[in-house]
């Protein structure tokens, strides 16, 4: 009965999101409206995007170069620049300030992203012990993001995107990435081109899987995990490896962005202010295995397809770590008579993701580690090593474009976290928390979005307020959202 | 022979070759599209429509279509049937060619594929219609072919104004294409060495 109850809720917003995607598309299409980039070539989104904001091998291409296309970029820009001193006072520096651009006009965009929620009907006794959540609910979350890009002339670049309305009307959002990046710095001593950049400022980590510009409308849960022993020890990680971080970067792109590096000194305190001195390390390499038979399609940007350029047939591995050292009690307030905890961590994880044309699986699978102590107290209170913190993960996914404006989307999300389990937070049936996320993307126009996902979520417990019975309940849900960009 | 014989013999010959030049002398149809709800008045195909119980062979001479910094360039080229378009990549990107039909007609769809810079794809349109130029990285390209029955044909520049040169005289019907307007007949005697036509194009 509640399944047939849960269906039919799903059947009525799956049949409104029809008739809006119908409504939508029966108008004609005129013209493709996007942000900074787009203005500045003239060019629609799907030069970049197989799915904005995920990149097709021309977007990455396009990133990694700077916010510049790949080859002769001067000639495609149609807004051309502002110069900021002539090329010629390059030869007067150090004696004058060192020419540069801005670009032509504002590069500012904004995105607008709403979701209808349809959430499965609550059991009474789950409602009384987790709170009452409404079956719909319209345009939840109602977010407006700023994004401003582009490039400083040759090798300078820069980002900067915010979420200016995430918490209800006239709140505040906050800040995403805001870096600047100069590219090609290895130039001046010979290395291959794009072997060398530098990013300063706040930034997402380079993740396998980007959160910050995912198509899913749930997160990669592994992602967000964090480390909390609770009644286990001393263990509480701010860091959250999803999030963005303030530090430096480098890394590079050689042998044709084939090779991929990266080495950031961050915070470890994600956006806010540094909560220790020490800093932390991520490392993440990775290699892609292009797998065209052509050598010229290998070699090309993209492939040659007999239908038009499409990505590569490849495969990336991956490997990324993170380190860092947790400090807790710095100013002895915490734990009074105890000195500095220190509670060093990492998280180490491999990646793979495989293209082959309209296809494309990817999973990332990640370990994290904290080390831990408990504190006894007494007079004076006494500290010893306990049992590390871990949690293991990942996820992995698939997304299939039956045709260019219409994709499938599929990712399972799991994470072990004994901590957690043990600590009720979140509650789960088993220490593994995981999810199921099959869901659709309409491209309604190269700017606009139709987006749909089922969360058929893990069994939570709570009891019967009737019977007594300990019963679980899968807080399963709906989603549909719309996105556009301009 | 009498000078009266020499006379009359002399006439019928400049009589003779009087028509004989007439019948082949090259005239030309000048003039000019204007248009009602229409941006612009360039870019129009203007041509003379099939011609009953004449044919014309197909032109050896290739034609090029350049795609250049994500255009195509011309934006309307209009072409005989059996013309060969040479479709030439001046780009670093990757671009691709394709037309859903040919007026409408999906079963002349055709996709070209990719090929690298510098390089060319010919393809032979047999067809009459329009093909409308599409490349399905970047839909903003846009750019069409006018397959036209008859040698006799142009393109309008920015004005609006159109030439075209070496029409036999005679009657015939002159039509236009354009990308936003209405296709427009007209019928014209070209019977004088010029021969001007004001032709308006509607939305």
């Amino acid at each position: 009965m509640k399944d047939r109850v849960l269906n039919t809720s799903i059947m009525t917003g799956l049949t409104a999101v029809v008739v809006v995607v119908i409504g939508m598309l029966a108008s004609v299409p005129k013209s493709s409206a996007i942000p900074a980039f787009s203005r500045k070539y003239q060019t629609s989104c799907t030069t970049c995007h197989s799915n904005y904001p995920e990149l097709n091998d021309f977007g990455e291409a396009f990133k990694k170069n700077g916010f510049k296309f790949p080859k002769d970029d001067e000639s495609f820009v149609k807004e051309p620049p502002v110069m900021l001193g002539a090329k010629a006072q390059k030869e007067a520096f150090p004696t004058a300030v060192y020419p540069g651009e801005i670009p032509g006009t504002v590069p500012i965009a904004f995105r607008y992203e709403g979701n209808f929620n349809v959430n499965r009907r609550q059991p009474a006794g789950f409602i009384q012990q987790n709170g009452f959540a409404p079956r719909t609910d319209l345009f939840a979350p109602n977010t407006l993001t700023i994004i401003a890009a582009g490039s400083f002339g040759q090798n300078l670049s820069f980002w900067i995107d915010d979420d200016i309305s995430v918490g209800g009307a006239n709140a505040d959002g906050g800040l995403g990435d805001g870096y600047l990046k100069y590219n090609d710095l290895g130039h001046a001593i010979g290395l291959p081109k794009n072997a060398l950049n530098v990013r300063f400022g706040q930034f997402e980590l380079d993740l396998p899987f980007t959160q910050a510009r995912s198509i899913y409308l749930s997160p990669f849960d592994i992602y967000e995990q964090a480390s909390a022993a609770g009644s286990l020890g001393t263990t509480k990680n701010p860091t959250i490896f999803g999030e963005p971080q303030r530090g430096v970067e480098f890394g590079g792109t050689p042998n044709n962005g084939n090779f991929a590096w990266s080495v950031a000194v961050v915070n470890g305190s994600n956006a806010d202010a540094a909560l220790r001195s020490s800093k932390d390390v991520y490392v993440r390499v990775s290699q892609k295995f292009n797998l065209e038979r052509d050598s010229e399609s290998r070699n090309a940007i993209q492939a040659a397809g007999p239908t038009g350029p499409r990505d590569h047939t490849s495969l990336r591995a991956g490997f990324f770590y993170y380190y860092g050292k947790n400090q807790q009690n710095q100013d002895g307030a915490l734990f009074p008579g105890l000195a500095t905890i220190q509670e060093p961590f990492y998280r180490v994880g491999g990646d793979l993701r495989f293209k082959y044309r309209k296809l494309e699986l990817y999973g990332l699978g990640m370990y994290g580690h904290d080390d831990n102590h408990v504190v006894t107290e007494g007079d004076p209170p006494t500290i010893a090593g306990a049992p590390a913190v871990t949690f293991s993960g990942g996820f992995a996914g698939a997304n299939y474009w039956f045709y260019p404006w219409l994709i499938g989307t599929f990712h399972y999300d799991a994470v072990n976290s004994h901590a957690d389990f043990i600590n009720g937070n979140p509650l789960s049936q088993y220490q593994t928390r995981n999810r199921f996320s099959p869901g659709f993307q309409v491209l309604v126009r190269a700017n606009i979005k139709v987006v749909g996902e089922y969360q058929y979520t893990f069994g939570q417990p709570y009891v019967d307020p009737i019977t007594g019975n300990a019963l679980f309940f899968r807080p399963n849900a709906f989603q549909a959202g719309i996105d556009y960009v301009f | 022979m009498s000078l009266s014989g020499i006379a009359a013999r002399a006439v019928v010959a400049a009589g003779i070759a009087l028509t004989v030049v007439g019948a082949v002398r090259a005239n030309e149809i000048k003039g000019k599209v204007s248009v009602q709800g229409i941006k612009s008045a360039a870019n129009i195909a203007v041509y003379v429509d099939a011609i009953p119980d004449k044919k014309f062979e197909a032109p050896k001479e290739h034609i090029v279509v350049d795609q250049r910094k994500m255009s195509f360039i011309p934006h309307v080229v209009a072409v005989q049937q059996g013309t060969t378009v040479d479709f030439l990549n001046s780009d670093s990107v990757g671009h691709n060619v394709y037309w859903p039909s040919i007026s409408g007609n999906k079963s002349l769809k055709h996709n070209l594929g990719t090929w690298p810079q510098g390089d060319k794809k010919p393809f032979q349109f047999n067809d009459l219609g329009v093909a409308s130029l599409l490349c399905n990285v970047h839909p903003e390209m846009s750019g069409y072919v006018v397959i036209v029955p008859t040698p006799y044909f142009t393109v309008t520049d920015k004005d609006g104004n159109f030439e075209i040169k070496n029409v036999p005289a005679g009657k015939y019907t002159l039509k236009t294409w354009s990308e936003d307007g209405k296709p427009t007949t007209q019928g014209v005697d070209v019977s004088a060495a010029s021969t001007t036509v004001e032709l308006t194009v509607k939305k």
